[in-house]
């Protein structure tokens, strides 16, 4: 539970940066709290691969932005980005809750075996992702939005049956493109802005 | 296993291209030699072969070798129309990222697998949508493509990945919500009309081979990827049992039958005729789809992918008039005849005129949409008949100088690329069954898995 609360305050924080490399190092504290949500139910192997994702994606914003203070104003748009989080996710997770049917205890440390709390938060990320992708004005808000988005999407897959290694390194492959592609709009963004 | 080679091939070939992209020569050699290395491959690989990579599984079915050669064949002739015609930028490595993508994600056996790799193909072409940044606005249309795909790619495998998690006994609201996003999910990537905006802005401001890598290869895989992802996700069993999902898919076909002739005929330039034509063709083949039956699904499917070879050869055409023609002077086939027959040819095979082998296909879904109801029937009709007088108008205008005025073009790539993907759409006319047939094996492992217990 204690991490649900620092995942929010996080993705807070980077929905909030003004500064492009405020932004990424915020991303990666919430990817890297992620890893440790879903930890429970990972080997050290995807748990590694998962991090290492976060940091390449982090680290590839963060040398796209080249000083420290580009970046976008957010405005209005961070209040109305978290309040669109807020209201939806307790209405995904009361529509879609498939970690388990009855009420579970989760305790405010440690391990959550009915996966309560990796559920919460992909719906929390997803749903902060969306609004911020909808508002966004510039690439910096984009790319952020996108990587929020698909570290929920991560937290989700981890849930499903099945293979895990393939998936585990598709979508870190997945996060690094994003912040790949994200970078080079934030680099084409600003040539255009600087002419 | 040749899959799984092919994939590898493609991918390292990328790797190796990017640093060199800038040597059209040598990048475009690799390109070529590994995208011919690769169509032998899967054309010579054995029916339903099958290997395993990272708890994966890869099965080259009838229809995925079919495609995966179809869409090869575009991406090679890309390549040359890069290589001899109008140098693109970074198109070499995207060219090859996306012809392992798509052979990959035709050929994965895994719902979430297939989504996750057609997302990266997705992603790929924003490197060359991206060109001469202070004097157009392709760096906005790019990062409204990346919105766009970002968007509906994660809520896509994020419905996939709670479909998959679901108990048995949910409630059947849930899984409208689930069917409901994926639906509007796969929509977002197809640009089906009401989601087409961000298509509207790259047509006017992206190179034209990137649009026709987006339009020619991207869009029909990304169709094929949906009609796999709900074959082998389970999900089609839920569909059959909620008919919202099917009236869902169904309005969002006709609305972009109907919205993208509309906009194809009054479309101020050839680039939008195409994409419009393209968006409507896709309408089309989701009707096809959205009526769950043999016919509908082979006739959609096939029109996916026929769409894509006449978009390559319409699109490569008209940047080629567009070159040929003087400033303040609109394309005409003065300046570039055999751009301007490539032009007329492919417009053929997108309306689905006989006896190219468009026609079944479209002769297929609007037969079936009449069974279906017979307003859809008579809206995809007249969504046809608006893209042939779209397509018409475009040739009259195009020929509208005197034939003594005409100059064969120095170059001419576009005619000579649009000439053999004529010749192709006709042998497929002409012999419909080697086309046909393996998409009617899909077809019927479609219809197994909407009933999976009889």
């Amino acid at each position: 539970m204690a991490l649900l609360a620092l995942i929010a305050l996080l993705t807070l924080a980077a929905n909030g940066a003004r500064q492009l490399r405020f932004a990424s190092v915020a991303f990666l504290a919430v990817a890297l709290t992620a890893t440790a949500i879903a930890s429970a139910s990972s080997t050290r192997m995807q748990l590694a691969v998962e991090a290492v994702a976060a940091l390449c994606a982090a680290g590839l914003l963060f040398v796209a932005a080249r000083d420290g203070s580009y970046g976008e104003e957010p405005g209005w748009r961070l209040w109305g980005a978290t309040i669109v989080a807020a209201a939806a996710t307790p209405a995904a997770f009361a529509s879609f809750r498939t970690a388990t049917a009855e009420a579970t205890q989760v305790p405010l440390f440690g391990a959550d075996p009915g996966g309560v709390t990796v559920q919460v938060a992909a719906f929390w990320l997803i749903s902060s992702g969306i609004a911020i992708l909808l508002t966004a004005r510039s690439a910096v808000r984009m790319s952020v939005g996108a990587l929020l988005m698909i570290t929920g999407v991560q937290l989700l897959v981890r849930l499903a049956t099945g293979p895990q290694l393939a998936p585990t390194l598709l979508f870190s492959w997945l996060e690094v493109l994003i912040a790949l592609v994200g970078a080079f709009l934030v680099i084409n963004e600003r040539v255009v802005r600087e002419a | 296993m040749n899959a799984l080679v092919a994939v590898a091939l493609l991918g390292t070939a990328a790797l190796v291209s990017f640093p060199l992209r800038k040597r059209l020569r040598i990048a475009g050699a690799i390109s070529c030699v590994a995208i011919l290395a690769a169509t032998l491959l899967l054309a010579f690989s054995p029916a339903d072969a099958t290997a395993q990579a990272l708890e994966l599984t890869f099965r080259v079915t009838p229809l995925g070798r079919l495609a995966s050669l179809v869409l090869l064949a575009t991406l090679l002739l890309l390549v040359l129309d890069v290589w001899f015609g109008e140098p693109a930028y970074n198109f070499f490595p995207t060219a090859l990222g996306v012809g392992a993508s798509t052979v990959g994600l035709l050929s994965l056996t895994s719902p979430l697998a297939i989504y996750a790799v057609l997302l990266l193909a997705l992603l790929l072409p924003v490197g060359s949508f991206v060109f001469q940044v202070q004097r157009n606005r392709s760096v906005e249309a790019a990062l409204r493509h990346f919105a766009f795909v970002a968007l509906g790619g994660c809520l896509g495998i994020a419905s996939l990945a709670l479909a998959a998690t679901l108990p048995k006994d949910q409630p059947a609201t849930t899984f409208v919500l689930l069917l409901v996003v994926l639906v509007v999910a796969f929509a977002l990537k197809l640009a089906a009309i009401p989601f087409h905006t961000h298509a509207a802005l790259l047509v006017g401001e992206a190179p034209v081979a990137a649009l026709a890598l987006y339009f020619g290869v991207l869009v029909p895989a990304t169709f094929l990827a949906f009609a796999q992802i709900l074959t082998v996700s389970g999900l089609l069993p839920q569909v059959v049992q909620v008919q919202r999902i099917q009236d869902l898919l169904f309005g969002i076909g006709i609305v972009s039958a109907i919205g993208g002739s509309l906009l194809a005929l009054g479309a101020a330039d050839l680039r939008r005729l195409v994409v419009y034509s393209v968006i409507a063709n896709l309408g089309a083949a989701v009707v096809g789809l959205s009526t769950l039956s043999g016919p509908g699904i082979v006739g959609g499917i096939a029109i996916a992918i026929v769409t894509g070879a006449c978009a390559t050869q319409q699109l490569l055409a008209a940047g080629a008039l567009e070159r040929g023609a003087l400033p303040d002077e609109t394309a005409s086939a003065a300046r570039a005849p055999l751009a301007a027959a490539a032009f007329i040819g492919g417009g053929a095979g997108m309306i689905g005129l006989p006896p190219l082998v468009g026609f079944p296909g479209h002769f297929f879904v609007e037969l079936i949409a009449y069974a279906y109801s017979a307003a859809a029937g008579t809206a995809l009709v007249l969504a046809a008949l608006l893209l042939l007088v779209a397509q018409l108008r475009a040739g009259m205008t195009l020929f509208a100088a005197p034939v003594d005025t005409w100059q064969i073009e120095p170059r001419p790539v576009a005619g000579i690329i649009g000439g053999l993907i004529f010749a192709a759409l006709l042998l497929g006319g002409i012999l419909p069954d080697a086309f046909l047939r393996p998409i009617a094996t899909f077809a019927d492992e479609f219809i197994r898995a909407l009933r999976p217990l009889t």
